[in-house]
C-alpha cells in the first residue's frame, strides 16, 4: 500500500484556481435586504436614549428587544451580549441591525439614528482581575528559599490580528419555521448551539451551512457566533434572505485579536542550575471574558516551554478591559508563552556564561519527564535528532559563532517548542463529545459526515483521503461537502488542531468497522469520542494530563538587520516538525510555512495598538502583514513519530509551526544587535531604542 | 448627487473645470481612498468629478536635450519602463507601489495628492522638477516646492490641471533612495530619503538631500546644500556633525499608526550621515 | 447615468450606469462574475486583481470610468486560456493554494508578470505577487509554483 504521506492533488484546488468556490459574500438570493451595524461611539457608559429617524418602508431596526431567547452568546464562558441593551463596555459595540434594500439608505439612517450617552472613565489599565489561576509543581515557590541567585525578567507581546483575506460575514434566510445561515465560519455547531439558544428556538430549527471560508486562523471560531446570533434574530423577524458582510475596516475595529500578554519570569539558581521557575502571566481580555480563561490556561501549561523544569509556581489573570474582545488566534496563548520562556531560557544561559543551545539541550523534555502539570510525555521526544538535523541544514553553529562579532548586523536563532494537540484538558470528553458518520449509499460511495471545516488547511483533501486510503477506494468515491448542520452530526469545532487527530481518529475508526462490514449495502457507522484511559485532568487544581499528545518543532531563522534604519530582513528559515504522521506531506508544509509566517510576523512585523480603545491600525494599508518581499526562502523538514490514538499515527499540525517563529525572530535579532529582547514585535523602533543604549 | 464627466481630450477636459467645481481624477487610487465608502456603492465623492485619465494625448514621456517630460496621464508603470525616465524616479516607483497600483496610478496624481509621506515627491524635489498647470486660458510652469503647499494643499486654480512634469536631466555621481517602510512593499513610507551628489576631481559639484514623511511637507534645503558645494569629499564627511546639526531643527516629524517621531528623527539623520559619509 | 462601453473577456459591453461606482462591484453584481473577490477595499490586497488592457489592476480601485473603451480580463475569461491551464496545473502540483480567497488574484498576477517577463528569477516573482496578499501560505509554494509556470509554460508568454 502506498504510504499515505505522498501528497496528491488537492480536491478543491480547480474550484478555488478558476474562482468558481462560492465564498459568502458571492452569495445572492431574491428579495435579500442587507444588514449593517450601528454602534457605540463611546468606551464605556450607558445607553440612555435613542432617537430614530422615520424608517422608509421596507427598512427595519432590529435590537435587543427582538431577542426571544437569551440575549447572550452561548460559549465557554457566556459574557457577550447578543446586541447591547444599556451597558457600553468597549468602543464600537453592536447595538442594533439596520436592514434594508439599498445601502445608500442604511448608511443614512445610521447616521440619524442618535444615541445619547451617560459616559463613563474607561479602564485600560491591567487591574480588574476576573480570572485567577494558580498552581504549583514540586516544591513551588519553597525551590526560592534554595537558590543562591535569582534571576527575573518580564517579557511582553502585543495584539496580532488574524487578517483572513476574507472578512467576516453571513447570509440568512427563513426556510418555513427555520432559520437557516451560511457563512465563513470554523464551527458549525457553535454557531447553531448559540443561535438556538438567542432565538430560543427548537433544535431542528436551525440550520448552519458552512460556506467556502477564506483564512480564519481562529478569528472564525467564537466570533461569528456573535454576528450569526444577530442576524438570525434579523431573519426571524424580517423572514427575508439578509446578508451582513464586514468591509475590512470594520473587521478589523471589532473583531477578536490574540491577547496581548506580560510575563514576569523568575527563575531559582544553585550551583548556576536552574531548580525551579516562577512565573506570573496577565493577559487582556478586552471587554468580555469569552475564550479568555482557556487562553490563560493554555499559555501557563506551557510554561516550562520545551524543557522539563522540577519545580513550578505558576499563576496568572485575565484582566477586563475596556478594549476590543479578544479571542481565538491560531496557537491560543502558546506563543505568548513560547517566546517568553524560550527568551527567559536563553537569557539565564547568557547571564551565567553557558553556551545557550548546550544550556537549553540539557534541559530539554525526555520521554517519561513530568509536564507542568505533573502529567506524562509518553511518547517518544525526537528533539534531539531534530535539532541536528536543523543545525546541520542551517550551519548554525558556525554561523551563530561568526555573527557573534559586533558590527556584522547578521543574526541567527533557534527557537524549541511543542503544541498540546487538541483541547485542554477533558474538554474533548465532557464539552465537546465528538461523533462523526461514515454513510455507505447504495451507488457504492462513502459520505464522510462531520462539522470539520475546510479554512485552507486541506481537511477536504486529507479526510476523503484518509478514508479512501482505508477503505482501498478511489478517492472519488469519497464524498465530503462542506457541513450542513441537517445533515452531519456535531463533530466539534475546527480548532485547537484536534481536527485530523480526533476527528480523522473517529473516522478512522469507523471506516474500520465500514470496511469489515463493506458487502452491505447501504449502511451508516457512527462513533462518538472516547478519551484514552490514561487521560486524567484535574482541571480545577491542574495536575495530570493536559493533553493527549504533543507535536514538537525546532525553527531556525536567519536576518539582518539594517543599522542605519533598523529594519529587519528575515533571510531565511529552516525548520523541523514531528506531527506523527503527515496524511499528505505537502498540505503539511503548505501548513508550516504559512504558520510560521504569521509566527515571525508576529514576533518582528505586526505591529497593532489601540488609543482610548480604539484599534490604530484599521486596515490592511496600517495593519503590516508579510507580502511575498518579506518572507525569506523556508526549508521544512517532518520527522515521523506515529502516535497511536491518532489516524497512520497523525498528531496536530495547524498550530504548531506559529508558535516557534517569535522566538526564532527574536533571537536572531538578539544575535544580530548583541542586545537582550524582552518585548515582541521587535520593531525597528524598539531595535533603535536597544542600540541607543549602548 | 454629484456631477461626473469622462473627458477624452484636454480641450474637454479644461472647459469642464472651467464650467464649475470639479475634482480632478486620473487613476483614481488615492481619490478612492480618500472618498471610500462601502462595498456596492459608488465612490463617495463630494464634489463633482472630472475623469481625464483616457486623455491620450498626455500619456506620454518625452525628453529633450535638457528635460524629461512626463504627461498627466502616464502610469507610473510607463515610467518604469521607460528609456528616457530618469533613473532616481524609476528606483523609487519600484519601491513605492505594487504592480495593481502602478498600473493604475500616475505621477501627477502623486503630486496633486501632495501626502508628506509620498515618496515620488522626494524624488522630484532632488530633480527640481516643475510641474505644468493648464486652463482654457493660461499655461504656467511651477517649481514642485512652490506647487506644494502643505498637507494635501496644492497651488492649483478651480479651472486648472496638471498636464505634464518636466524633469531637468543632471548627471549625478550618485544617489540613493531609501523608503523606510513598515514592509519590504505595498506600504506607506514611514520616511522616506533621496540623496544625490556630483562628484568632480574630488570636489563637491551638486549636492541634494530631501526627505518625505519627516515634515508637511517634503523638506529639502537648498541652502544648507549649497554651503557644502565646493568642499573636497574629504572636508565634506569631516563636516558630517555640522551637516547633521543643520538639519537637525528643521527635522520635525510626528507619531502617527505607523512609527513615532523619535524614530523618525534619529533614521533621518542617520540617513542624511549614512549618505554622506558614503559618498 | 452616463454610457459605459467596454471589452468583457473578450465580449464588447455597454452599460448604462454610474461612472463612479468601483469595476470590482459592476464585475461581482452586473455581470454575477464573482472570481474577483473583495478583501480591503482599498487597492492593498489584490484578491480584486483583474488585467486591464493585459495588466493587472485593482478593481476595487478602478472607478468604470476609467473602463470606458478598455479591455478587461477577470479570473472567469482568463480561465479559458492555455496560459491559465499552466499556471493552474503548476499551483496544483506546487500547493500554491489553501483557503483560496486570494488565489484567482494570484492567478492573475501570475499571468501579468510572465507576459513581462517570462522566465523570472525569485526576485522578479516575488515583485511581480507583492501587491497580491496571502495569510495562509507565507509564499513560499506560491513562488514555487510561479516558477513551475515559467518553466512548464515556456515559449508560451
Amino acid at each position: 500500500m502506498k504510504d499515505i504521506s505522498k501528497s496528491i492533488n488537492k480536491v478543491d484546488n480547480e474550484e478555488k484556481i478558476s474562482g468558481k468556490a462560492k465564498y459568502v459574500a458571492d452569495y445572492t438570493m431574491d428579495g435579500m435586504l442587507y444588514a449593517m451595524t450601528k454602534r457605540s461611539s463611546i468606551a464605556k457608559g450607558e445607553i440612555v436614549n435613542i432617537e430614530y429617524p422615520d424608517l422608509p418602508k421596507g427598512y427595519f431596526i432590529v435590537n435587543h428587544k427582538d431577542v426571544q431567547g437569551k440575549n447572550i452568546i452561548k460559549m465557554i464562558f457566556e459574557d457577550w451580549p447578543v446586541f447591547t441593551e444599556k451597558n457600553i463596555s468597549y468602543l464600537y459595540e453592536p447595538i442594533m441591525l439596520v436592514i434594508g434594500p439599498e445601502k445608500s439608505v442604511l448608511v443614512d439612517i445610521i447616521e440619524h439614528i442618535k444615541i445619547t450617552y451617560k459616559e463613563e472613565k474607561p479602564i485600560f489599565a491591567w487591574t480588574d482581575s476576573v480570572i485567577d489561576y494558580h498552581f504549583d509543581k514540586g516544591h513551588g515557590n519553597r525551590i526560592f528559599d534554595d537558590a543562591d541567585e535569582i534571576i527575573e525578567h518580564t517579557y511582553e507581546t502585543g495584539y496580532q490580528e488574524q487578517a483572513y483575506i476574507e472578512p467576516q460575514g453571513f447570509i440568512g434566510y427563513p426556510e418555513g419555521d427555520k432559520t437557516t445561515l451560511v457563512g465563513s465560519i470554523q464551527c458549525p455547531y457553535y454557531v447553531k448551539n448559540a443561535v438556538i439558544q438567542a432565538l430560543g428556538e427548537k433544535d431542528e430549527n436551525v440550520r448552519v451551512i458552512q460556506a467556502n471560508v477564506g483564512g480564519a486562523f481562529g478569528g472564525k471560531e467564537e466570533y461569528p457566533s456573535l454576528i450569526g446570533c444577530q442576524l438570525a434574530v434579523a431573519v426571524k423577524k424580517i423572514k427575508k434572505p439578509i446578508k451582513l458582510i464586514f468591509e475590512r475596516e470594520e473587521d478589523m475595529l471589532v473583531t477578536t485579536k490574540r491577547h496581548p500578554s506580560k510575563t514576569v519570569f523568575k527563575a531559582a539558581i544553585k550551583n548556576n542550575q536552574i531548580i525551579g521557575l516562577k512565573a506570573h502571566v496577565s493577559i487582556d481580555a478586552g471587554a468580555t471574558i469569552g475564550l479568555s480563561g482557556v487562553v490563560l490556561s493554555r499559555a501557563l501549561l506551557a510554561v516550562s516551554g520545551a524543557y522539563t523544569i522540577d519545580h513550578l509556581d505558576v499563576s496568572g489573570d485575565v484582566y477586563r478591559t475596556n478594549t476590543v474582545p479578544n479571542g481565538a488566534f491560531r496557537g491560543f496563548g502558546a506563543p505568548q508563552m513560547f517566546f517568553a520562556v524560550d527568551m527567559f531560557i536563553e537569557h539565564i544561559a547568557k547571564s551565567l556564561n553557558f553556551d545557550p543551545l548546550e544550556f537549553r539541550e540539557n534541559l530539554l523534555v525526555k520521554q517519561g519527564d513530568r509536564t507542568s502539570t505533573n502529567g506524562l510525555f509518553r511518547e517518544p521526544v525526537l528533539m534531539p535528532n531534530m535539532i541536528k538535523k536543523v543545525i546541520d541544514e542551517s550551519d548554525y553553529k558556525n554561523k551563530i559563532k561568526q555573527y557573534s562579532q559586533k558590527g556584522n548586523f547578521k543574526g541567527i536563532g533557534m527557537s524549541l517548542f511543542f503544541h498540546g494537540c487538541g483541547f485542554t484538558g477533558s474538554g474533548e470528553k465532557n464539552i465537546i463529545k465528538a461523533k462523526v458518520r461514515l454513510k455507505k449509499t447504495k451507488d457504492g460511495k462513502v459520505h464522510i459526515l462531520v462539522a470539520a471545516v475546510d479554512m485552507g488547511q486541506g481537511i477536504k483533501t486529507t479526510f476523503r483521503k484518509l478514508i479512501a486510503h482505508m477503505l482501498e477506494l478511489d478517492i472519488e468515491e469519497v464524498v465530503f461537502n462542506n457541513p450542513d448542520t441537517d445533515f452531519v452530526p456535531d463533530s466539534g469545532p475546527t480548532v485547537a488542531s484536534r481536527t485530523m487527530m480526533i476527528v480523522g481518529g473517529l473516522l478512522a475508526r469507523a471506516a474500520k468497522e465500514m470496511k469489515s462490514r463493506w458487502k452491505e449495502v447501504t449502511f451508516t457507522v457512527e462513533k462518538e469520542y472516547e478519551q484514552p484511559d490514561y487521560i486524567k485532568y484535574d482541571e480545577l487544581h491542574f495536575i495530570g494530563d493536559a493533553y493527549p499528545a504533543y507535536s514538537w518543532g525546532v525553527n531556525i531563522v536567519e536576518v539582518e538587520v539594517d543599522p542605519v534604519t533598523y529594519q529587519v530582513y528575515i533571510k531565511k528559515s529552516w525548520s523541523v516538525y514531528d506531527v506523527g504522521k503527515a496524511i499528505d506531506e505537502k498540505i503539511v508544509l503548505g501548513q508550516a510555512d504559512g504558520g510560521l509566517a504569521q509566527g515571525l510576523a508576529y514576533g518582528y512585523l505586526e505591529v497593532m495598538n489601540h488609543k482610548d480603545g480604539k484599534i490604530m491600525q484599521k486596515n490592511m494599508t496600517d495593519y503590516i502583514i508579510p507580502t511575498a518581499m518579506d518572507m525569506g526562502e523556508m526549508e521544512t523538514y517532518l520527522f515521523d513519530n506515529p502516535y497511536a490514538y491518532g489516524p497512520y499515527g497523525a498528531k496536530g499540525v495547524g498550530e504548531l509551526p506559529l508558535i516557534g517563529g517569535p522566538a526564532a525572530v527574536a533571537k536572531a535579532i538578539e544575535s544580530a544587535i548583541n542586545k537582550n529582547i524582552y518585548k515582541i514585535p521587535v520593531t525597528p523602533e524598539y531595535i533603535m531604542e536597544l542600540m541607543n543604549n549602548d | 448627487m454629484v456631477e461626473s464627466h469622462i473627458a477624452k481630450t484636454l480641450e474637454d477636459a479644461l472647459k469642464t473645470l472651467n464650467s464649475g467645481k470639479f475634482r480632478i481624477v486620473a487613476g483614481g487610487t488615492d481619490m478612492l481612498i480618500q472618498n471610500r465608502s462601502h462595498t456596492g456603492m459608488p465612490i463617495g465623492y463630494k464634489d463633482n468629478v472630472v475623469y481625464i485619465n483616457l486623455i491620450n494625448e498626455l500619456d506620454y514621456i518625452k525628453e529633450d536635450e535638457d528635460n524629461v517630460y512626463i504627461g498627466a496621464t502616464t502610469r507610473l508603470e510607463t515610467i518604469l519602463k521607460s528609456e528616457n525616465a530618469p533613473k532616481i524616479l524609476k528606483n523609487i516607483i519600484h519601491e513605492m507601489a505594487g504592480p495593481g497600483i502602478r498600473h493604475t496610478a500616475t505621477l501627477a496624481g502623486n503630486i496633486a495628492n501632495a501626502s508628506p509621506a509620498g515618496d515620488s515627491l522626494v524624488g522630484l524635489y532632488v530633480l527640481d522638477a516643475s510641474i505644468k498647470c493648464q486652463s482654457v486660458d493660461n499655461t504656467r510652469i511651477v517649481k514642485i516646492k512652490d506647487f506644494i503647499q502643505g498637507v494635501r494643499k496644492i497651488d492649483l486654480k478651480s479651472n486648472e490641471m496638471i498636464t505634464e512634469v518636466m524633469i531637468p536631466k543632471y548627471d549625478f555621481s550618485r544617489f540613493v533612495f531609501k523608503k523606510v517602510a513598515p514592509r519590504l512593499s505595498d506600504a506607506i513610507s514611514k520616511l522616506s530619503f533621496v540623496g544625490a551628489i556630483r562628484i568632480e576631481d574630488n570636489e563637491v559639484k551638486d549636492l541634494r538631500m530631501a526627505l518625505g514623511a519627516v515634515y508637511m511637507t517634503v523638506l529639502r534645503k537648498e541652502d544648507i546644500e549649497s554651503k557644502y558645494i565646493g568642499q573636497s569629499i574629504g572636508e565634506l564627511k569631516n563636516n558630517i556633525e555640522l551637516i547633521i546639526e543643520d538639519y537637525n531643527s528643521f527635522i520635525k516629524p510626528i507619531d502617527d499608526q505607523r512609527s513615532n517621531k523619535e524614530y523618525r528623527k534619529q533614521v533621518a539623520l542617520n540617513l542624511i550621515k549614512d549618505f554622506i559619509m558614503k559618498s | 447615468m452616463t454610457e459605459i462601453k467596454f471589452k468583457l473577456n473578450g465580449k464588447e459591453q455597454t452599460l448604462n450606469t454610474d461612472p463612479n461606482r468601483r469595476l470590482l462591484d459592476v464585475l461581482r453584481e452586473d455581470f454575477k462574475l464573482t472570481g474577483s473577490k473583495e478583501g480591503c477595499g482599498e487597492g492593498e490586497c489584490g484578491a480584486c486583481s483583474v488585467l486591464l488592457n493585459k495588466q493587472i489592476v485593482n478593481s476595487c480601485s478602478v472607478p468604470l470610468a476609467n473602463v470606458d473603451g478598455q479591455d478587461i480580463v477577470t479570473i472567469e475569461g482568463f480561465s479559458k486560456t492555455k496560459e491559465y491551464q499552466v499556471i493552474k496545473d503548476s499551483f496544483a502540483t506546487a500547493g500554491g493554494v489553501q483557503c483560496g480567497f486570494c488565489t484567482p488574484g494570484m492567478i492573475i498576477a501570475t499571468q501579468s508578470l510572465l507576459n513581462t517577463k517570462p522566465r523570472p528569477n525569485d526576485y522578479e516573482i516575488k515583485i511581480g505577487l507583492s501587491g497580491n496578499l496571502c495569510r495562509c501560505t507565507g509564499y513560499n509554494l506560491i513562488i514555487k509554483s510561479v516558477k513551475l509556470a515559467a518553466k512548464d509554460g515556456d515559449g508560451l508568454w
